[in-house]
């Protein structure tokens, strides 16, 4: 199956994920309120929407590693003339490990997105809990410090004139994170928490 | 009675994340065999590119492009490369410089018996020196004194002599400007000259550094003869 195909499996629950927590959540809730009435409560639509962000982040992330290896080993995953090309990009030995460790990206990326979805998951089961509001501030520094990693990433890919759809969908992934993480500590604070709130904006 | 259950939450839930890096690391070491990117032997050989120099003129060069991905060992058909990284300054390189172009002249099919038949018989070995400038004192070098060493023409001067006057006959293989050293950094090159033998997947099969006693010739005829690649007498 081509490559951009498969990036879409990642990219529609990326947005589904992403609906959940903006208002086109509100309406996706109340329509699927009938079959899980927990949707109807804004705070755990928010963090259904920031758990599966932080999953197809994880995934992806898994996928980048898978691809790195498979070019390691010498065959071709998504090579293309074109500027999107993620084989010249995960391939390039200069650029696909951190510049200190030499760790991969993909490695990299599961271990970020595997902490920011024990946050988010951590908080959806227990959202009372007195470490809620410090693991959402948390979680927003983390993927707000994720903005230089991925600063630099894209320099490289500027560098090499290639951009690798499977890291940019993952990079998209931590932005929108930030987001989910930012507003979740904001409801905290600003007492839109319960479940008795009302459920839309 | 009361009891705390904030850590059975984060526990339960690090144990279910930490199963699903496992199962992802179980998921990539079974359906991949990652080969590290480096210049020891039985790694993927690192990048080199640049501009290329074969005689007429100036053009770009890109491994990649003299590599077949899906050869196997003992496949005859693939073309196999030598790199030799060196400095039109460095003395060692010019008194190499003349048996290297005989070598090289044999293994890519140049030199030719009585009958005119190529005296190697066995897969096509490609030649390609990329051109440095050792950051040393007297080491100055330029496209033209590439061209003035690879072709024995022109008054260029190399290690304080004219390059026309080194030994051997002119090069017939390509000659890489690295005169920015990126390729050396890339393939972290302590000095020159330096050799390696790349098999046709792009996999480092000799490094001159780990065979000191063995010569690019000898280094080739000994990986031919492992792999069944001697031709028949």
């Amino acid at each position: 199956m081509n490559e951009n195909i498969i990036l879409l499996f990642y990219i529609i629950p990326l947005l589904v994920g992403t609906a959940f927590m903006t208002r086109a959540g509100d309406a996706m809730g109340v329509s699927l309120a009938g079959r899980y009435p927990t949707l109807v409560h804004r705070r755990r639509r928010h963090l259904l929407g920031l758990n599966i962000v932080t999953l197809v982040g994880f995934a992806i992330s898994v996928h980048t590693l898978w691809i790195t290896n498979k070019i390691s080993e010498g065959g071709e995953v998504c090579s293309s003339a074109t500027v999107f090309s993620c084989d010249d990009v995960l391939g390039n030995a200069s650029y696909n490990v951190d510049p200190i460790f030499g760790i991969s990206w993909g490695l990299i990326g599961m271990f970020a997105f595997g902490t920011f979805l024990f946050m988010a998951n951590s908080v959806s089961k227990d959202p009372d809990a007195r470490w809620s509001g410090q693991y959402m501030k948390w979680g927003f520094y983390l993927t707000a410090s994720g903005l230089l990693v991925i600063a630099l990433l894209v320099s490289y890919e500027i560098e090499m004139e290639k951009i690798c759809q499977y890291c940019t969908t993952a990079h998209v992934a931590n932005v929108i994170a930030m987001y989910g993480f930012w507003r979740a500590s904001k409801m905290h604070e600003d007492g839109e928490w319960k479940d008795e709130e009302p459920s839309s904006s | 009675m009361k009891h705390n259950t904030e850590a059975d939450v984060r526990t339960d839930t690090a144990i279910k994340i930490l199963a699903l890096f496992f199962v992802a690391i179980i998921f990539l070491a079974f359906t991949t065999s990652p080969i590290k990117t480096g210049t020891k032997e039985g790694e993927r050989a690192p990048p080199l590119e640049g501009m290329m120099y074969n005689g007429s003129g100036w053009t770009q060069f890109d491994m990649n492009d003299y590599m077949t991905t899906n050869w196997t060992v003992g496949d005859a058909n693939g073309e196999w490369l030598v790199v030799k990284f060196m400095d039109t300054d460095c003395s060692f390189c010019l008194r190499d410089a003349g048996e290297f172009g005989q070598v090289a002249d044999y293994f890519m099919k140049i030199s030719e018996e009585n009958d005119g038949s190529p005296a190697w018989n066995g897969p096509m070995v490609n030649f390609v020196a990329s051109a440095t400038e050792l950051d040393i004192q007297g080491h100055e070098s330029s496209r033209a004194e590439i061209i003035s060493y690879r072709d024995k023409s022109g008054d260029s001067s190399c290690a304080g002599q004219s390059c026309s006057s080194r030994g051997g006959d002119a090069h017939n293989f390509m000659y890489i400007d690295d005169l920015d050293q990126e390729n050396m950094e890339e393939w972290k090159i302590p000095g020159t000259p330096s050799y390696f033998i790349i098999q046709p997947d792009g996999i480092v099969a000799w490094v001159h550094s780990e065979h000191p006693q063995e010569k690019v010739s000898d280094g080739l005829f000994r990986i031919f003869n492992e792999q069944g690649l001697m031709p028949d007498e």
